[in-house]
């Protein structure tokens, strides 16, 4: 095998190499072993292919550039989501009385919005797994598996924005403000939300000097129409 | 941690970790992917493709470049984006001509076509005639068998990761060690291969 390697290697001299040829012709076993090594190389290529491409399909999905759909849309499916955001909106008005400091809004956002995670079509076996680990009520065995991915990908987006999340859930703000800051360094992403739910965690956190340093992120988040607007304009309104 | 992440989007610094900096290319990768992934909402719009067919184009456009780009078949004569947009016009037209065969037949026959042009003629006879008779798809189910390991080892080759290289990487004391289990895993997947088609 490291015979044939070498060969295509391409490190033989022209004798050599017409010595490997005289062998595939002179020598149906070695002949065999060549083509052998030949089709598991293809295999293996093809193997890498897949691997990446799904790899990608991970990437892709988790930016939620899947929304991307021909772009003739049916307004009333707006009108509807609009009414179901203006709904909630108006519900927890009324029940906060709308008098919500953004400490309080921050965490009625946590208990709404990070209860539980949303297990993503093409998270991956794995990421999907750790999801299930936070919602079955496990989120230190669920971060320890996030952070592996983390730690094994710097890009990996997902598993850095759920390790953050994860790591809010455990009250364990300065790691959740880490892994938010990293995942707001993502200029690659379509959609992105580190500095919105590192403003939440700084609210959470309720330090001194968390707050303006909250609002100046959700004052980011705003003018640079990023994921969380909505919700970063009515907050602002409280300071 | 922080510092692990490279935000890359000049072409030269890509196109030289693409080649000589293998333990940063899966970020690369990623990188280059990400970059330029509104190609597959332009592909959709210019070809009237599924989604799916859109991302199985540009999928394939960013494994060929890349491929390119290691190989310096990328000449840097336009930028890598003009570049990577005229592969992905090819892959668009390909699809749908060949809309209805198997989409992995894509890429399936590059690396078996490269090896084997380095073979004479004579000898390039016999070879294709006994690779006609392998069965690829037993040979991968038998790759998957191996084990974490010796795969990881045979894919992280393929990749074109040197020992050296693959030895950093996946933490093996030397070159020396990874070329000995890497040629003893190509031996077990021809052992495997071998006696399940007999």
């Amino acid at each position: 095998m490291e015979y044939i390697e070498s060969y295509f290697k391409g490190n033989n001299t022209v004798e050599q190499k017409l010595q490997f040829e005289n062998k595939i012709l002179n020598d149906a076993g070695f002949a065999d072993e060549v083509a052998f090594y030949i089709s598991a190389n293809g295999v293996m290529k093809q193997e890498l292919y897949e691997e990446k491409k799904r790899r990608f399909r991970e990437m892709y999905e988790s930016h939620k550039v899947v929304a991307m759909q021909p772009r003739v849309r049916s307004l009333w499916k707006y009108m509807a989501a609009a009414s179901v955001v203006i709904a909630s909106f108006l519900l927890t008005w009324f029940i906060s009385g709308n008098s919500s400091s953004p400490h309080q809004l921050a965490d009625k956002y946590i208990q709404q919005n990070f209860k539980t995670l949303n297990v993503k079509m093409g998270s991956g076996d794995s990421l999907q797994a750790a999801i299930n680990l936070f919602n079955s009520g496990k989120p230190d065995e669920a971060l320890s598996v996030f952070e592996k991915f983390v730690n094994r990908d710097a890009l990996n987006s997902e598993a850095i924005k759920y390790a953050g999340i994860v790591s809010l859930r455990l009250n364990n703000y300065d790691k959740a403000i880490k892994y938010f800051s990293l995942l707001a360094a993502d200029s690659s992403l379509y959609s992105n939300s580190g500095k919105f739910y590192k403003a939440i965690t700084f609210l959470e956190r309720n330090r001194e000097g968390d707050k303006e340093a909250a609002k100046q992120l959700l004052q980011e988040v705003v003018d640079k129409d990023l994921e969380g607007k909505n919700e970063a304009e009515k907050w602002l309104k409280k300071f | 941690m922080e510092s692990k992440v490279t935000l890359l989007v000049d072409d030269d610094e890509m196109i030289r970790i693409v080649k000589e900096d293998k333990m940063a290319r899966r970020q690369t990768e990623n990188q280059l992917f990400n970059q330029y992934s509104y190609f597959i909402k332009e592909g959709m719009n210019k070809y009237s493709l599924e989604q799916e067919d859109a991302f199985t184009a540009y999928s394939d456009t960013i494994l060929q470049s890349l491929e390119n780009i290691a190989g310096s078949i990328f000449e840097k004569r336009s930028s890598l984006k003009t570049y990577l947009y005229k592969i992905f016009n090819n892959k668009c037209v390909d699809l749908i001509r060949k809309k209805t065969t198997n989409k992995r037949s894509i890429y399936q026959t590059a690396p078996i076509s490269e090896m084997m042009n380095m073979i004479s003629d004579q000898a390039k006879n016999v070879i294709q005639q006994l690779i006609e008779k392998n069965d690829f798809e037993l040979l991968r189910k038998r790759l998957n068998e191996l084990g974490e390991n010796c795969r990881k080892l045979l894919l992280f080759f393929a990749d074109g990761y040197n020992d050296k290289e693959i030895a950093e990487y996946l933490e093996y004391k030397t070159a020396d060690v990874v070329k000995t289990s890497r040629l003893r895993c190509m031996e077990k997947l021809r052992g495997l291969y071998a006696k399940n088609k007999e």
